[in-house]
């Protein structure tokens, strides 16, 4: 795939930025009196994985479900390629595709017999023997669908997905299932989708993978989106975090003031533990500069820091911050 | 919209050319055979017309279109019947089944136009009853009866039974959770289309308002149409005094019936469209 010069005279955008081919401006869905979608908005552009965490009913999957043209936004605007994809239009449907949530295989057939199905109900579907391969079922391709296990389905349904060759993909939960052999190598599958141009939707409940793919992520909760940004943006939002034991000798209000942290006094096992968390600053040198600090203090003070523990944020910190319901967690 | 343009990075003139959608009605149809043969359940709709033969062949004949008795009538009949257990059964069960499974949900997500999915389902339908229809025809024929005097006509009654009927099954998909519902669900029009068609029970034994009423359901048109093809007479009006007419004729007689089964399945494919689920979650 071919990247497109952006030629928007309003996009502050670098010139050899492709247009984003899904386009999410300020969604709302609602279930009667319940919103479960409020105000989603993101881009996804070719070659670009955007992955949406967050917890079960955050508003994930009813946002995917929008996009793949299943239910027409209440508010909002949502494009892909241009186009509302409500009802799936001719010029959308060919050029997207879905790893769902479940499987969605028929298992009356077999997996050779679901391949073949597929190619040929597409337009310029990729060979079956080059699926099975890459999924790694060419064994398994006499079978009939309902004798796979559940990762072997999963994987036969993220073939079946890319081979129709889509530009766009929306991924459901697409590695539940499999084990981590399966999942390292699905990992591998989608990092050549984006090298290949596809743009990616990625909604998981494994952080790692997030970690790993993402271009730029966003964790929803009730159906917001709390954070968003590259995964360093959303890791730096969060700050880094200096902890040490409070030497005996000094008081809590004695401890140093540093610029652009905040610091914590917690007990355990009857001693005092302090915890600076440090949001400002480059990210790539604050606890470096914070530690700096603090050692000099404590050299003013002729002790040592016991038990000194620098610590970046985890996406998993950032997660389960957002999950408890922070909503001070709004990213940059 | 803010400074994000729609405009789709590859535009318009990258739009690929799929297989059709008659191509891909035809490949799903394929698919919904091999489906059908595979899966037990199915068979049932394909017994339960042939079950309800047995009291039709049992039952006290008297001629009642000239030469022609009441047995023969009535298993001719029958080919209206088909279509409602097997276009009413069939896609309300799997369509139910397959939407829970996601396997609808799969195939609108690969880029599959609906038509092409319900029009796969309905070639099935099609297909076996034509198959129960000439079974039912070679034994009629067997039994001392008549070779069908408009066969086009007959062939006729049959697509738009099972075009109805099929339609009818997938908007009741709507209200089924699953597969064991859908069955369940799915009887109750069944039951009620086959006491008013005509089929069993001939609607001149009813009184006039329920024949009338039942003229304009969508199975008795197609019994009429299906009794008028094989004998060549004209029983649009009632059996008694039903004479022989010309294939003009037959077909003069045939336009209401024609027409009521266009109307219903102009207003059911709609009803489909607007109203048939594909997501097992429902708002």
């Amino acid at each position: 795939m071919t990247t497109t010069a952006n030629t928007t005279a309003e996009s502050s955008a670098p010139l050899s930025t492709p247009e984003p081919t899904v386009v999410v401006r300020d969604l709302r869905q609602r279930y009667g009196d319940f919103e479960a979608v409020r105000g989603v908005s993101f881009d996804i552009r070719p070659g670009e994985l955007f992955a949406l965490l967050g917890t079960n009913g955050a508003g994930k999957t009813t946002t995917i479900e929008t996009l793949e043209g299943f239910r027409r936004p209440d508010s909002g605007t949502v494009r892909v390629f241009g186009q509302d994809p409500y009802g799936q239009p001719t010029g959308v449907r060919e050029r997207t595709n879905a790893v769902l949530q479940g499987n969605g295989l028929m298992e009356d057939l077999s997996v050779d017999e679901s391949l073949s199905l597929a190619r040929d109900l597409a337009a310029d579907p990729r060979d079956a023997d080059e699926i099975l391969t890459l999924v790694g079922l060419t064994d398994k391709r006499r079978l009939r669908v309902r004798q796979l296990s559940g990762g072997q389905k999963r994987r036969l349904d993220l073939g079946l997905a890319l081979l129709t060759r889509p530009e766009v993909l929306y991924l459901d939960e697409p590695t539940t299932g499999m084990d981590p052999e399966a999942r390292h190598e699905t990992w591998r599958i989608i990092s050549d989708l984006k090298r290949d141009g596809v743009a990616v939707l990625l909604t998981t409940h494994y952080l790692e993978e997030a970690e790993r793919l993402a271009d730029r992520l966003a964790i929803m909760h009730r159906g917001e989106v709390r954070v968003e940004g590259t995964l360093s943006e959303v890791l730096g939002g969060w700050g880094d975090r200096v902890s040490f034991l409070v030497p005996s000798d000094v008081r809590t209000a004695d401890l140093p003031h540093l610029d652009g942290a905040d610091v914590e006094v917690q007990t355990r096992d009857q001693r005092l533990w302090a915890t600076y968390t440090i949001r400002a600053g480059d990210v790539a040198d604050r606890a470096h500069h914070a530690v700096a600090a603090l050692m000099a203090w404590a050299a003013d003070h002729g002790g040592a820091l016991h038990h000194l523990q620098v610590r970046g944020a985890s996406l998993e910190d950032v997660f389960l911050e957002v999950a408890d319901g922070a909503a001070d967690l709004v990213g940059e | 919209m803010t400074t994000a343009t729609t405009t789709a990075p590859q535009g318009a003139d990258h739009r690929r050319k799929g297989p059709g959608l008659f191509r891909q009605t035809l490949r799903l149809g394929r698919t919904e055979f091999t489906l059908f043969v595979r899966y037990k359940t199915a068979s049932m709709y394909l017994l339960m017309p042939v079950i309800l033969l047995l009291p039709v062949l049992n039952q006290q004949s008297v001629p009642i279109l000239g030469e022609y008795t009441t047995t023969e009538l009535s298993l001719i009949g029958t080919i209206g019947a088909i279509a409602l257990f097997l276009g009413l059964g069939h896609p309300c069960n799997v369509f139910t089944a397959r939407r829970e499974a996601l396997v609808l949900k799969r195939l609108r997500v690969s880029g599959v136009p609906a038509t092409a999915i319900f029009g796969g389902v309905f070639l099935v339908v099609l297909l076996f009853t034509v198959l129960i229809a000439a079974l039912i025809v070679a034994g009629s024929v067997a039994l001392g009866g008549p070779l069908p005097a408009d066969p086009v006509m007959l062939l006729l009654s049959v697509a738009l039974g099972c075009l109805a009927m099929t339609m009818l099954g997938l908007l009741l998909t709507r209200f089924a959770g699953n597969a064991e519902s859908a069955q369940i669900l799915s009887m109750v029009p069944m039951m009620a289309l086959l006491f008013l068609s005509g089929g069993f029970i001939p609607l001149d034994v009813m009184p006039d308002a329920v024949r009338q009423v039942a003229l304009l359901l969508p199975v008795a048109p197609t019994v009429e149409m299906a009794q008028a093809a094989y004998f060549g007479y004209d029983v649009f009006g009632g059996l008694e005094g039903a004479e022989p007419v010309g294939f003009l004729g037959l077909w003069a007689g045939a336009l209401p019936g024609i027409g009521v089964m266009l109307v219903w399945i102009v207003a059911l494919a709609l009803l489909v469209r607007r109203y048939f689920v594909w997501d097992p979650r429902r708002p």
